[in-house]
């Protein structure tokens, strides 16, 4: 008969993820009240949004506004779960990283569902914004648009969490970097993945770099959508958005393992930062 | 003046060591460039200006709420503030020098947005510099003071940076520092004659331009008017606050 203290040798993957869950939907009701997601975070994703939005009326009339409320709408989602690179490096200021690296389960499990909040949040200020500012720049959106706009909202989520998550794994051994780093790929993603300006406008090199992210197949894909072009022509490009996010979630994974790997190697595995 | 030179002083020495909080200024070149990129081939006269100026000011007035407005909860959390206040000099002072020295960091931003311009391409003349460098320093002032006072307003509510990224959207928006306030609704427009940075882009604006500066003199006058409301703001502001943190006894979190 064994010992109830003894740890499975190999944890249910299940279990890890329900309680990292846990960890994460704490996390969303500490950070957000309804007054203060309702009154404080999406009035300033809004009022952002309506302000490259109204660029638009200056620089190129309707289709322009068009074109900027869906980018910067989607964009709202791209910034809150990119907040997965500052919460994944509160580990090692809460003195917890050391049970986690020493739990019988791989460190990736854990972090990649306890920042899953940023995607609940993220996902409701996209399609707050897309719903009720879309309309106001020549963005109407048909009843039986909604379900398809919402899955693209949602894969742009998980999609650029997957993205922080990797960036996080990198940071969670810099964490004075956390909000540079977080900064810096939201300001790339605005940049390049054509929220602000078409694809086009950059040079080849920067259009290669623009498509290893997966904001930029789902926002190709949601104005596609708007545009009235069948679930065939849509298609290819969710999933392309929906590989990379797949593809990044990898590299986090692969990028976790050598966290713990090396922190136990080299001792770097401390209580607090 | 030696409370206000104190509070420069220490700032100075905590972004010496942290340099890392001065990561707005990384945002001053991307939207420098992101504007230069939507406003490229559009000819509207003063477009491009308004392109290079406004991300400069953006800047500023992000390096000031989001730095100088976390002076005091920051000081809560490592339970400085207690001693400060107990302190026999006030606390204003000591808060308006530690804003001042974000604030005249924060010059960097014209450099930043000027130098992405002409790397676009773009020269910019200052034909009006007397106004011009007045302006600067106007916005400058005005910035530190609103900064002030936003930096009171925040010591209060639980989940306060929530608020502290809320302002800054809207009030870009009202201020037309790129969007003309023509774009904005009817009932929203006599509002932005409230902003500061309304004033400062429009004057910093017609700086650059060819022709003469209209009221130059009203337009500094209303900027730096509208920076002592907010300095009068924070110093009564201040001083309710520290009154209510010392009657619930929550000067420090721990």
């Amino acid at each position: 008969m064994s010992s109830p203290l003894a740890c499975p040798a190999r944890p249910q993957a299940l279990e890890v993820l329900r309680r990292a869950g846990a960890v994460a939907l704490a996390d969303l009701a500490v950070t957000y009240t309804w007054r203060t997601w309702l009154f404080g975070r999406v009035p300033r994703k809004l009022s952002q949004v309506a302000f490259f939005a109204l660029i638009g009326r200056v620089v190129g009339g309707e289709d322009a506004e068009r074109f900027l409320v869906v980018g910067n709408a989607l964009m709202a989602c791209a910034v809150e779960t990119t907040l997965v690179v500052a919460s994944s490096a509160w580990e090692r200021a809460l003195g917890t990283m050391p049970l986690l690296v020493s739990a019988p389960a791989p460190l990736a499990w854990a972090f990649a569902v306890r920042s899953a909040q940023w995607i609940i949040s993220g996902t409701g200020a996209s399609l707050v914004a897309l719903l009720l500012l879309g309309p106001l720049f020549g963005a109407d959106w048909q009843l039986e648009m909604i379900p398809v706009m919402v899955l693209l909202v949602v894969l742009t989520a998980v999609g650029t969490y997957c993205f922080g998550l990797a960036l996080g794994a990198w940071v969670i051994d810099h964490p004075a970097q956390r909000n540079v780093v977080s900064l810096l790929a939201n300001l790339l993603m605005m940049t390049i993945c054509g929220v602000q300006v078409a694809l086009d406008h950059w040079p080849a090199p920067v259009q290669t770099l623009a498509a290893l992210l997966p904001i930029t197949h789902e926002l190709v894909a949601l104005r596609e959508l708007l545009d009235g072009a069948p679930l065939s022509a849509i298609l290819p490009d969710a999933a392309a958005g929906a590989l990379v996010g797949a593809a990044w979630l990898a590299i986090a994974v692969v990028a976790f393992g050598r966290v713990g790997e090396r922190g136990r190697r080299d001792g770097t595995i401390e209580f607090g930062a | 003046m030696n409370r206000y030179l104190a509070g420069f002083r220490l700032q100075t020495a905590l972004l010496r060591r942290a340099f890392g909080d001065l990561h707005t200024l990384l945002t001053v070149p991307v939207y420098t460039l992101i504007f230069l990129a939507m406003t490229d081939g559009v000819h509207r006269p003063g477009l491009s200006t308004d392109a290079v100026l406004a991300p400069a000011l953006m800047g500023l007035w992000f390096m000031a709420v989001f730095t100088a407005g976390d002076l005091i909860v920051w000081d809560r959390h490592h339970g400085t503030l207690e001693p400060t206040v107990a302190a026999p000099g006030s606390l204003a002072p000591v808060i308006t020098g530690r804003i001042g020295a974000v604030t005249l960091l924060s010059f960097v931003v014209y450099v930043e947005s000027w130098a992405v311009g002409a790397g676009y391409g773009l020269r910019l003349t200052v034909h009006h510099p007397l106004v011009f460098l007045a302006g600067v320093v106007a916005t400058a002032f005005a910035t530190a003071c609103t900064a002030a006072m936003i930096a009171t307003l925040l010591v209060l509510p639980r989940n306060a940076q929530i608020y502290q990224n809320s302002v800054s959207w809207p009030l870009f928006l009202l201020s037309g520092i790129i969007v003309p306030i023509s774009a904005l609704p009817d009932w929203l427009r006599p509002l932005s004659r409230l902003s500061f940075l309304y004033w400062s882009a429009g004057l910093l604006r017609s700086a650059l331009g060819t022709h003469p500066v209209d009221d130059a003199l009203l337009r500094l006058t209303a900027v730096v008017l509208l920076g002592t409301v907010g300095a009068g703001a924070a110093a009564f502001l201040l001083r309710k606050v520290l009154t209510r943190l010392r009657v619930l006894g929550t000067l420090g979190y721990s």
